[in-house]
């Protein structure tokens, strides 16, 4: 007992210890003693009063020094003490620097790991603060809400004219706005461009909550007279010129007035990138109702209090009573009576699409963050055990035990400070890289490495050093310690317990990883291989904007661009050239509701198709097959014929079973007949995971001179040269239309491309997590069972002397390496289960429980695992019996 | 505890002891339990990190015995002794305690002239 309480002297610090140690045993020995020969009793007491006294005051003594090396005047004490303090706290650290000097193989591995874990995590964190965390500029963004209809899960609409008017003066709402987003020409000074612009109500920023800071609001009055700019626009044009209000822009067919300029966060809804905003006003008288499909995005300020219960109601009840407001058809009244709101936050509306991917990742690198904390821990535990082993057997346990645990620490945090530093390095390359493969995302812009990401990495580093200083304190606990005093090996299944668990979990993440990753592959190369109904290679496409006092009429129009379609096709490596208004992947298709001609008058028969305008040679160009009749020839518009060529769904929609060839359609807007002449395949407009549309194709200019003109439509060039036939074509451009602007310009591989790029890059960047992921659990099973080897040397070497084959020898260590990576690999499905549906909304043609994919990743990892732990099973059938014991 | 907010018993107890002159560790404890009349039985931990605070702070400081000093087997025995600022905290620190004892004293006699 006296020994014990002797013992726990060495619980004190060092220097606390150094000065009175010797007196602090001298009077526990004397004390002991006299209470000794009062009697068992009062040794007891003694023992245990004086053991918890001696207890508490190292602790206190560690928490709070009392001792500070010398003595200090009254009045300088505190501040001393902290000097001495910090130059303690320097020294050690100062020690665990020379001791990881002496490992190196060790410290570049535990900086190595961390570094990259916290370097991922800083880059994703650093991408999820700007685009997810940061408030959106507008006020209380909370209460805003964007409604539209909806027509089933994942089908939403925009809604029609009435529908704003409807809804305006509802009591839920403080305020009801609206807005729409469109391309049009601009000119500021003598350059002609085409933007991207929005129009919106005249509160519309009022609802939002933002004050221009040039300028003011605009007044209903001032409709379509006047624009606000948005501050990119004002700095990039106007040089960010304060006289800039009272000047006039040019912009979608208006002189505008500028009266405001919005501050420099701000942008307008639904994206940035949306250079100036038109006010519009919406009159009862004007709206006629037809479809309730529209264009208006409508934006609202809920008052607060208001349950998402309470406004469906109501906007359902609204919506009810528009017919009897504003009339209609009895299709319009069906479709009023089949309407369902769908009421969306503002915030999930320009922020939903970025948010799945992006939480995907954070918890992805999380992971990966885990995984590398355990793989350093484990290590941290090993050094601790090896360490303790060479010490404890000359030195008393408590003393080698403490010191140990306190120079781990400060190696501990030494290694996560490193780690910390280079992975900021790490964020710092790696991030750029990052954004440039990263999908169209608001605000993606704002990303960077401030403030905020250097505390995130200084606080993961502070929590590894934590993990990897604490775990292997904890873990050396006293029983086993001391058996290691003891000089014998024993059973190490405590110590290899907490191991196996670190070991067995990180097989777990990094197979829901794995898979995770897998089910994205396979959902990338499904989208990869659909068949839009289009080529996508060799395919250049741009649209130019002429303007001219001959361009006026439809005629006129498609006359200017048949001229240019024939310039082109002159080009050299130009195979062939087409027009077609809307170029798939790029722009959507207007819509429409068309008759067949038997049912021409019927207000409430046909159907709702969309359509958009070709000529040339667009259908050979894109690859699109014609199936039956023909296309349209370059001199239809000069004929002034009425035909369509419609897709395969849409004749099949019309007149199922039957030739749709010289069928009649009729335009439910205006009565005007066309006559089908051909159908070609489906293709997909908007995007590879859509069902097509039905669709048909009108000519560049219709029946009559004002039908339709189509002032700037896309053109779309065969050629082997699609990446660098541009400058050539802009030459072109400049010839025929100068002033002209010609945007955009891509190949519809890049086309293709851009609409997979959430997919791709969640894809990609979830697969370099996933195999990091692999790479440090694999490096971590490998790590733990070189150990386990190295340990259990001279009990293999029994083995082997007693007669065990290799063979058996390399199976039972197999075999452990194989229990923990199988147990993982089970927690790891069940994991995969319960989590990948989150990847729903991503993936494509694939299940989120998909079998294939399931059983190949566990394969993977299994034979990962089994190569792991064979490398060291190999080492320990090597063991030379008599070197193993001899070295005992 | 600081200095700045009073003595702790067990702190005032061991300048008190030093006040009579250098003593060594084990002195200290036993005219520590001697002079607080068994109240106070300091443990070696808590002993030392008051004498080891009292250091700091200046009050104490390590000291030759006067006079003869008792013989010793094994290492030499430290004593220690209050500096001239020990000896000032422990008059005021006395004061307090004589100031609120008299305030005790006071209110007991009252509270016993109620009963």
């Amino acid at each position: 007992m006296r020994r014990f309480l002797l013992g726990l002297v060495h619980l004190f610090p060092e220097g606390f210890r150094r000065e009175f140690g010797e007196e602090m045993r001298e009077q526990i020995r004397e004390d002991h003693d006299r209470a000794a020969s009062r009697g068992r009793g009062a040794a007891l007491w003694f023992s245990v009063t004086t053991g918890a006294d001696v207890l508490a005051s190292a602790l206190r003594e560690h928490l709070s020094p009392t001792w500070i090396g010398e003595p200090r005047s009254k009045h300088t004490h505190i501040m001393g003490r902290e000097r001495m303090t910090m130059g303690e706290w320097l020294r050690d650290l100062h020690r665990a620097a020379r001791s990881l000097r002496r490992a190196p193989a060790f410290a570049a591995v535990t900086v190595g790991t961390l570094a990259l874990a916290i370097g991922v995590n800083t880059g994703i964190f650093s991408v999820v603060r700007a685009v997810l965390l940061e408030p959106l500029p507008f006020e209380r963004t909370d209460e805003l809400v964007i409604i539209r209809g909806t027509a089933g899960p994942d089908l939403s609409y925009g809604l029609a004219e009435e529908f704003y008017l409807q809804f305006r003066d509802s009591e839920v709402f403080e305020s009801v706005a609206f807005f729409f987003d469109f391309t049009s020409s601009l000119r500021v000074g003598d350059e002609m461009e085409r933007a991207w612009m929005g129009g919106g109500s005249s509160n519309f920023l009022e609802t939002l909550g933002v004050e221009p800071i040039v300028g003011r609001l605009p007044t209903p009055e001032e409709k379509g007279r006047v624009a606000v700019l948005s501050h990119v626009f004002w700095t990039d044009r106007y040089g960010a010129d304060p006289d800039v209000l009272g000047r006039t822009v040019f912009a979608s067919g208006a002189d505008l007035t500028v009266i405001g300029v919005m501050p420099p966060d701000f942008f307008f809804p639904p994206a940035e990138g949306v250079t100036l905003l038109i006010p519009q006003e919406i009159e009862a008288a004007d709206v006629t109702p037809d479809i309730v499909t529209g264009f208006l995005s409508i934006l609202a300020r809920v008052r607060p209090g208001v349950g998402a219960q309470e406004l469906e109601v109501e906007l359902t009840t609204l919506a009810r009573r528009i017919p009897e407001r504003f009339g209609g058809s009895a299709a319009y009244a069906q479709q009023v009576s089949d309407f369902r709101p769908l009421v969306v936050p503002l915030q999930e509306d320009i922020l939903g699409n970025a948010r799945g991917p992006l939480r995907i990742l954070f918890a992805a690198v999380g992971v990966v963050l885990f995984i590398a904390c355990a793989n350093v821990a484990n290590l941290f535990m090993v050094r601790a055990e090896d360490r303790l082993r060479e010490t404890a057997v000359r030195r008393a346990l408590g003393a080698g035990r403490a010191r140990l645990i306190g120079s781990l620490f400060s190696e501990a945090v030494l290694v996560a400070a490193l780690a910390g530093g280079f992975a900021m390095v790490l964020a710092w390359v790696c991030l750029p890289l990052i954004l440039a493969g990263a999908p169209d995302v608001p605000r993606l812009g704002n990303v960077g490495l401030g403030a905020p990401a250097l505390a995130f990495a200084a606080g993961l580093s502070a929590l590894a050093a934590l993990a990897c200083g604490l775990v292997p304190a904890v873990r050396s606990s006293a029983p086993d310690l001391g058996r290691l005093r003891d000089g014998s090996r024993g059973s190490t299944r405590r110590r290899s317990l907490g191991r196996d668990t670190l070991v067995a979990a990180q097989t777990a993440l990094a197979l829901v990883l794995l898979i995770g990753s897998g089910l994205l592959v396979q959902s990338f190369w499904r989208l990869s291989n659909v068949d839009p109904g289009y080529d996508t290679e060799d395919i250049f496409t741009f649209q130019i904007a002429p303007v001219s006092e001959e361009l006026f009429d439809g005629p006129s129009y498609a006359r200017f661009h048949m001229s240019f379609v024939e310039r082109l096709r002159a080009l050299p490596g130009v195979e062939s050239v087409g027009v077609i208004e809307n170029v798939p992947l790029n722009e959507g298709l207007s819509r429409g509701r068309f008759l067949r001609e038997e049912e021409a008058g019927d207000p409430d028969a046909g159907e709702a198709l969309s359509y958009t305008f070709t000529s040339g040679e667009a259908f050979e160009t894109l690859g699109i097959e014609v199936l039956e009749g023909s296309t349209f020839t370059v001199d239809d518009f000069e004929l002034g014929l009425a035909s369509v060529v419609l897709s395969r769904s849409a004749a099949d929609l019309l007149w199922p079973g039957e030739s749709a060839v010289g069928r009649r359609l009729v335009s439910g807007a205006n009565g005007t007949a066309y006559t089908v002449i051909g159908v070609a395949e489906d293709i997909l407009q908007n995007d590879f995971r859509d069902a097509p549309q039905p669709m048909f194709w009108l000519p560049l200019a219709g029946p009559t001179a004002t039908s339709w003109a189509l002032s700037s439509p896309g053109y779309v060039v065969r050629t082997s040269r699609a990446e660098t036939i541009a400058p050539e074509v802009r030459d072109l451009v400049r010839e025929v239309a100068p002033g002209a602007p010609m945007y955009r310009v891509f190949t519809m591989a890049d086309l293709a491309a851009d609409s997979m790029v959430e997919l791709s890059f969640t894809t990609l960047m979830l697969a370099i997590v996933s195999a990091l992921a692999l790479v440090l659990g694999a490096v971590g099973l490998y790590g733990i069972l070189s150990y386990v080897v190295a340990q259990r040397r001279r009990e293999i070497g029994v083995r082997m002397a007693l007669g065990a084959q290799a063979r058996r020898v390399q199976r039972m260590v197999v075999a452990q390496g194989a229990r923990v990576v199988v147990i993982g690999v089970v927690a790891g499905l069940a994991v995969a289960v319960a989590s990948t549906r989150v990847l729903d909304r991503l993936l494509f043609d694939v299940e989120s429980a998909d079998a294939i994919t399931f059983v190949a990743m566990t394969a993977a990892l299994l034979v990962v695992g089994l190569l792991a732990s064979w490398l060291p099973a190999r080492r320990a059938s090597s063991v030379d019996p008599i070197e193993a014991l001899r070295g005992e | 505890m600081t200095a700045e907010s009073g003595l702790s018993t067990l702190e005032y107890h061991v300048l008190l002891a030093m006040a009579a002159g250098p003593l060594y560790g084990y002195a200290i404890k036993e005219a520590v339990e001697a002079e607080s009349r068994g109240a106070v039985t300091p443990r070696a931990g808590s002993l030392y990190r008051v004498i080891a605070r009292l250091i700091s702070w200046g009050f104490v400081a390590e000291a030759t015995p006067e006079g003869d000093v008792e013989p010793h087997p094994g290492r030499t025995r430290r004593y220690y002794a209050l500096t001239r600022e020990g000896r000032s905290a422990l008059a005021e620190e006395a004061a307090r305690l004589k100031g609120a004892a008299a305030l005790a004293e006071k209110r007991l006699r009252v509270a016993g002239g109620r009963r």
